[in-house]
């Protein structure tokens, strides 16, 4: 059963080849991406229920055992992000057509996000470190093919910076697996574990965890190298910058979380104190970021930078209280990121313009944008009982048993930033006159995209009031990525 | 229990549908009735052998977070008040409010708002008294907002969100520290085990965290602008939420952890002096106002100082005397905004400076009127219930004993300032009505010709008035089934029993007399001192702060991230470039991260110096050289130098597969740059210069050390060991690097023709989607 | 041998990085394949240089050099040499469009 493991990843790449066969033929195209995205998103449910029931499954690839081959490890972690990722994908999917020009969606648009897709699913899902690289590779090149999609001038413009320093951190990110290979003299992320923490004298190693740790940090956005994002995820379509804002700076958070559990666990109160500067940091900075500006995506955009600010924060308070939020967070996160992309993407679609400014009274033509933005920021927001207040309640937890005070406090008061932030949106954009906008007599017909948000909505208005069929399960991922001997044995089986 | 708190929710999902028979029979109707089963529903309990009930429902048990319902004496006056007043509320707003608004909307945020005030009050798991909170702040946003096509609606619904959400905010800071100190979410437990709490070393930020959000629900001061703007919302819900009970949630929650808490000398200290400060500031900023609304929510804040400020005296007098001005003042105040309410509908506008003499047109709601206003005042009248617990406070404010510290000094100010305050509040009270009433009548300025209001309309205040005068002549009515439950709720033990109106000639009356007699002189020469709100405020309000505040945290923002947002390129990468320099280098030196071990280096031969001389020399030339074509051809050399370490360092298949690559890599960098602008000058200035060359040569330096360490730090045996010895047995190759590639890391391999694929296919569309500006 | 080795790596990063912090698109591209030849002699370096023989069984030959870091090197050449290519068609595409080649200029706050 655990060549099922490989699917979340060997079913979308084996979907971006198909379809850019007919790349052309859009109508059939898009059924079948709807189909394979939908298959995809069964196969991941049964992988989770699965590894949920009876434990993780280790695949070692081409029957070489490990640590010698290549590892993929579906653990309840990695097993429940494939999954978020997959549900993503099927909302993006449908709500693709109606966001798309017709020449991006013929140039291999299917083609880039299936393989987007099976990168994230790799990422999360191997257990061996260049293996990582090398879906941290196949990821970004879909990134590149998405945001460039279309050629605007913009867009072309700032993806030359977002490949410039992706590139950047790619090579640095090589460069440090050799130094860890050098020192443990493997690139399995279990022996590695094992192997840090056999030595007692940590020496080099300490350097070269905040290497990787910087390499996982620039692709996750956190104080102070975030500064290719917020352009980068404005300049391309709503689609792309939905699964970009869901899915690509969660890669770098999860592999923050992985290797800093899993192999770094040694130097806790140097290199998780220095996480939870950095998080409060990004939390101020991402606020500020968000109140800079009257382009409603780039707020959007900036509103990604607090999230991992809260994410990196349970990190580094390292308890399970704390992982358990930062997990919850980063699924909750996942989610919310994908909807207000989306909507954004459907608000300015319906206004004709991304300046708040120009917008006013949008509530009288558009009331269920409306009123889905307002409570998607009452979830981004943390306001209870949404899925946002769980993980913040968690972290919040977590980190005053730790009394760290001051990283609650920017906790509390990015939350109000993070509102003000977005109900800016909602009081310029959605009420007031609706005289200053020109809304076309005929309302163009939004359904298409109204759906997927809507589908995501729900979701994660679940995931914050039914948290008690959620909450058990992610505890019990937080204790088991605090415990990583289990990972390690369940990998190389001694 | 349950049900009576979502019945509010439930019927919200149901009102829209409501909205198809709108000409029909108006919303309010139905909404009416809400309220009116729940209030039935908890008369029930009322009686002298009241006991508190607890109920539990299982939410999310994981989390420690349950529908926990705690009913005693102070969440039951609570749940009245909010129940009675939302019957009349609802019941005045049918008038009040015409068919063609969006009574859908108005009345799905008025439900959600009664639900969540009434959950606020009842929940004992502080989690969910907490959504709760929240939610009464987001309704609360909605209900000012109702006419947001009115700037000043908006401005005032933006104002109160933040400043509530701020304060909502705190309060979930201080309810999870009391969580995991006392390890339970139960209110009345904690109160239980209040020792842990108060003895904890981060008390004080417990308490102010607390009291934040406790002080900006309740608009103390200097929390209390957004009260003022708030009053841009329908006058139903300014009777409603912002006098008789969101603004009292506050209130609610100091009274609720009274018990907790009052063992502290700063519990005393701070909301005595911020509810006193309040007082008397609100007060006195009350005979400012022109607006009959502003004058109302001026002194609602003034109104919820004293009671703060006797909750926060603790003693057994001033406790009653709070929970039971709670009572009272939302009789009277709710009466007083539906008056306000009358006046605005039936006039057009609200001004007082342009209202006067509208006795003889709206006798009945002038009488109304006098009876709310004098009975705010204080005046010693037995048939007004103002009066008694006015006299109460000033009791209380002369019983206070403290004998050292600020305590001390706080007991001996408290009387003046209690005078003070009611002495404006005596003054503003005179204001509202004879500047509404008396005087001389300018009918023609006003927008309407006035006459009297629709019995419909005066039936909400009215009834709110005959329990002003019921209350006054037979004060024990409520007291032992009622209030003292509430009193000692919150007191924690025996309440009060009696009320008296005639406490005999002593130091109280004696105040209440001072009071009326400055009271008087000050109303009737109101023109002559006006000035002095020339110079206090002046021009230093709370609200310029607040203005100030939130247009300057968005001027700071953009000004703050366009300092380093540039999109420069160079400025992002030299950002990166010394953060991870500067803090790698550090650790690196703190953990003691060098090593140098020299047994196991590979000799040094001739034919590889000179190669690594011929790169690092290549690799200064690309940036010394001011030729593109010079650039490419020398990078070209750092490569096909790379391609000689390979080969030179027993890597045929690395060597080979680089030369092909570096071929085809400069073709396509002459290709490419052909069509582009020669290199030119730099153009670096000298400081510039400087620090890319500092952060460049940072950088490199760290690479070589960590290289150097990392090689001298070899602790393990390297895996790979089995590849050589089962290449050939289980890879079926004698190249091993080969059987790795396609075999072993077959996986690795697949996704690397993946890439380059992505790679082909992104070229494709680059060159192949023409962009509109280059036609 | 090694330590040369590293002090060149290093050369390169920092030769690498320098090109990266100037405006014009030619030298920052030609910074990033100079970073990326020094990431790849790092990997090689950190595998034990000339410590036997090239990584193809022979008969009679018993000690090997390290043939992972050898692959995995082949895996990031190939990986690079994708990006840098599309990289360069970018640089192009994007010098055209904006009418400059100067990274400085390709700055803006539209983004239709």
């Amino acid at each position: 059963m655990s060549n099922l493991a490989v699917l979340p990843i060997a079913l979308p790449f084996l979907a971006g080849i198909i379809v850019a066969f007919f790349h052309k033929k859009l109508v059939a195209a898009r059924i079948f991406a709807l189909i394979a995205t939908v298959i995809h998103l069964a196969v991941t449910i049964m992988i989770l229920l699965q590894v949920n029931g009876n434990g993780s499954y280790v695949l070692e690839l081409g029957n070489w055992k490990a640590p010698y081959g290549i590892v993929l490890v579906a653990d309840p972690l990695s097993a429940l992000l494939v999954m978020t990722t997959a549900i993503i994908g099927v909302a993006a999917v449908i709500y693709a057509p109606k966001s798309l020009s017709k020449i991006q969606e013929e140039f291999y648009f299917y083609s880039f996000f299936f393989l987007l897709i099976s990168g994230v699913s790799g990422a999360f899902l191997t257990g061996d470190l260049f293996n990582l690289f090398v879906f941290f590779e196949v990821l970004l090149m879909a990134s590149y093919g998405l945001i460039v999609l279309g050629n605007g001038k913009a867009q072309l413009r700032e993806s030359l910076k977002y490949i410039l320093i992706n590139l950047f951190s790619s090579m640095l990110f090589v460069t440090t697996i050799a130094f860890l290979y050098s020192v443990v003299g493997t690139v399995n992320m279990a022996q590695a574990a094992e192997r840090v923490g056999e030595v007692e004298q940590q020496g080099i190693l300490t350097t070269i965890a905040i290497l990787l740790f910087f390499v996982f940090a620039t692709k996750a956005a956190v104080f102070p190298l975030y500064y290719w994002l917020p352009n980068s995820y404005t300049v391309p379509n709503a689609v792309v910058s939905a699964l970009f804002g869901a899915l690509l700076t969660k890669v770098g958070v999860y592999s923050i979380l992985r290797t800093f559990t899993l192999i770094f666990n040694h130097e806790v109160p140097l290199t998780h104190t220095l996480f939870i500067y950095l998080a409060i940091f990004t939390m101020i900075f991402g606020v500020i970021g968000a109140l800079s500006t009257n382009n409603v995506k780039l707020i959007i955009a900036y509103n990604i930078i607090p999230a991992v600010g809260f994410m990196l924060m349970g990190i580094g308070i390292f308890t399970e209280t704390a992982i358990a939020g930062s997990i919850y967070y980063l699924v909750h996160d996942m989610i919310i990121k994908a909807v207000l992309f989306l909507l954004i993407g459907a608000i300015i679609y319906a206004a004709g313009t991304s300046d708040l400014n120009k917008m006013g009274g949008m509530i009288h033509h558009f009331p269920v944008l409306g009123w889905m933005f307002f409570l998607s920021t009452l979830v981004l927001a943390g306001i209870p009982p949404f899925s946002g207040f769980i993980g913040k309640l968690l972290l919040i937890q977590g980190g005053l048993e730790q009394e760290e005070i001051l990283v609650v406090l920017a906790a509390l008061i990015s939350s109000l930033g993070i509102l003000f932030s977005m109900i800016r949106i909602f009081i310029k954009g959605f009420w007031g006159e609706p005289d200053i906008m020109k809304i076309p007599e005929q309302k163009p017909s939004m359904s298409l995209m109204v759906w997927p948000i809507g589908l995501l909505l729900t979701l994660s208005v679940v995931l914050g009031v039914g948290a008690e069929w959620f909450y058990p399960s992610i505890e019990s991922i937080a204790q088991y990525v605090m415990n990583p001997e289990i990972y390690i044995e369940s990998v190389l089986k001694e | 229990m349950i049900l009576a708190v979502l019945l509010p929710f439930i019927i919200a999902i149901f009102i829209p549908f409501l909205s198809k028979w709108k000409d029909k029979f108006h919303t309010g109707i139905v909404v009416t009735l809400v309220p009116l089963v729940i209030f039935t529903y908890f008369a029930r309990f009322l009686g002298t052998d009241f006991e508190p009930v607890t109920r539990s429902y299982r939410w999310i048990p994981s989390l420690d977070m349950n529908m926990v319902f705690h009913l005693d004496g102070l969440s039951l006056l609570f749940v009245m008040l909010i129940s009675g007043i939302g019957t009349l509320v609802a019941f005045y707003s049918i008038y009040y409010l015409h068919k063609s608004e969006k009574l859908g909307h108005f009345y799905v945020y008025f439900l959600i708002f009664m639900g969540s005030m009434l959950g606020v009050v009842l929940s004992d798991n502080i989690y969910v008294l907490y959504s709760f909170w929240e939610f009464t702040s987001l309704s609360s946003f909605l209900l000012i907002g109702y006419w947001n096509h009115k700037h000043g609606s908006r401005y005032g619904a933006l104002k109160s969100m933040l400043i509530t959400v701020f304060g909502g905010l705190s309060l979930l800071g201080a309810l999870v520290f009391m969580h995991t100190i006392t390890g339970t979410t139960s209110i009345q437990e904690m109160i239980a085990n209040n020792e842990a709490i108060l003895n904890h070393e981060f008390f004080p930020l417990i308490l102010s965290l607390l009291l934040l959000g406790a002080f900006t629900k309740s608009a103390q001061f200097p929390f209390h602008i957004w009260l003022p703007d708030a009053m841009e919302a329908p006058t139903p819900v300014s009777a409603y939420l912002h006098s008789a009970t969101m603004v009292k949630a506050g209130i609610f929650l100091v009274a609720r952890f009274s018990p907790m808490m009052s063992a502290s000398d700063w519990y005393f200290i701070i909301v005595s002096s911020f509810g006193i400060v309040t007082l008397c500031w609100g007060s006195y900023m009350a005979v400012r106002q022109t607006d009959l609304k502003g004058i109302l929510a001026f002194s609602t804040i003034s109104q919820l100082g004293m009671i703060m400020a006797m909750i926060g005296f603790g003693t057994k007098v001033a406790i009653f005397a709070a929970v039971f001005h709670i009572l009272n003042h939302a009789t009277f105040k709710g009466s007083l905004f539906m008056i306000a309410g009358i006046v605005d509908h039936e006039t057009g506008t609200r001004d007082i400076r342009k209202l006067g003499g509208l006795m003889n047109y709206l006798p009945m709601t002038a009488t109304l009127a006098m009876f709310g206003v004098f009975s705010m005042a204080g005046f010693p009248l037995p048939f007004l219930n103002g009066f008694y617990s006015k006299e109460m406070f000033f009791n209380a404010s002369l019983d206070l004993s403290a004998t050292e510290g600020i305590a001390a000094f706080l007991t001996s100010a408290i009387p003046y300032l209690a005078v003070f305050g009611s002495i404006f509040t005596f003054v503003y009270s005179m204001y509202f009505f004879f500047g509404t009433f008396r005087g001389k009548a300018n009918i023609d300025q006003l927008p309407k010709k006035p006459h009297e209001a629709p019995v419909g309309m005066l039936i909400s205040p009215a009834v709110l008035v005959l329990l002003v005068v019921a209350i006054g002549l037979f004060p024990f009515i409520i007291n032992e089934p009622f209030i003292s439950h509430a009193a000692s709720a919150v007191y924690g033990g025996e309440a009060m029993k009696e009320i008296y109106f005639w406490h005999g000639f002593n130091l109280p009356f004696i105040m209440s007399l001072t009071v009326i007699a400055f009271g008087t002189i000050l109303a009737l020469t109101i023109p002559r001192w006006k000035t002095v709100y020339n110079f206090v405020p002046g021009v230093l309000s709370m609200n310029k702060v607040y203005d100030f505040t939130v247009d300057k945290s968005v001027v700071f923002s953009s000004k703050v991230n366009k300092s380093y947002m540039t999109g420069s390129l160079a400025l992002y990468m030299k950002l990166i470039l010394i953060t991870i320099v500067g803090v790698s280098f550090t650790l690196f030196f703190m953990t003691g991260g060098f090593a140098l071990e020299l047994s196991n280096l590979a000799p040094v031969t001739t034919i590889e110096i000179i190669v690594a001389l011929t790169m690092a020399i290549a690799a200064f030339g690309t940036i010394f050289t001011n030729n593109r074509i010079a650039a490419i051809l020398i990078l070209g050399v750092v490569g096909y130098g790379l391609a000689m370490l390979f080969i030179i360092y027993r890597a045929p298949d690395l060597a080979l597969t680089q030369l092909i690559v570096e071929t085809v890599t400069v073709a396509l960098f002459l290709l490419v740059f052909y069509h582009l602008p020669n290199l030119t000058d730099r153009g670096e200035t000298g400081r510039g210069k400087l620090i890319n060359w500092l952060v460049s040569i940072g950088f490199g330096l760290l690479i070589t050390t960590v290289a150097i360490s990392s090689h001298s730090s070899k602790w393990f045996d390297v895996i790979s060991s089995y590849f050589v010895d089962n290449s050939y047995k289980l890879g079926g190759g004698d190249n091993i690097v080969n059987v790795i590639l396609v075999d072993m890391r077959g996986l690795d391999t697949l996704f690397e023709i993946a890439v380059l694929g992505l790679a082909a296919m992104a070229i494709y569309s680059l060159i192949k989607i023409k962009n509109k500006k280059e036609e | 041998m090694e330590i040369i080795m590293s002090v060149l790596a290093g050369i390169l990063f920092m030769t690498g990085v320098y090109n990266l912090l100037q405006k014009q698109l030619l030298r920052i591209v030609i910074g990033t394949a100079l970073v990326s030849h020094g990431a790849h002699l790092t990997i090689l370096t950190m595998g034990k240089l000339k410590d036997g023989a090239p990584p193809i069984l022979t008969e009679g030959v018993e000690n090997y050099t390290d043939p992972l870091p050898q692959a995995l090197i082949l895996t990031s050449i190939v990986i690079s040499f994708g990006v840098t290519s599309l990289l360069l068609v970018l640089a192009y595409r994007a010098s055209k469009i904006n009418h400059t080649d100067n990274m400085d200029q390709l700055r803006g706050n539209d983004y239709e």
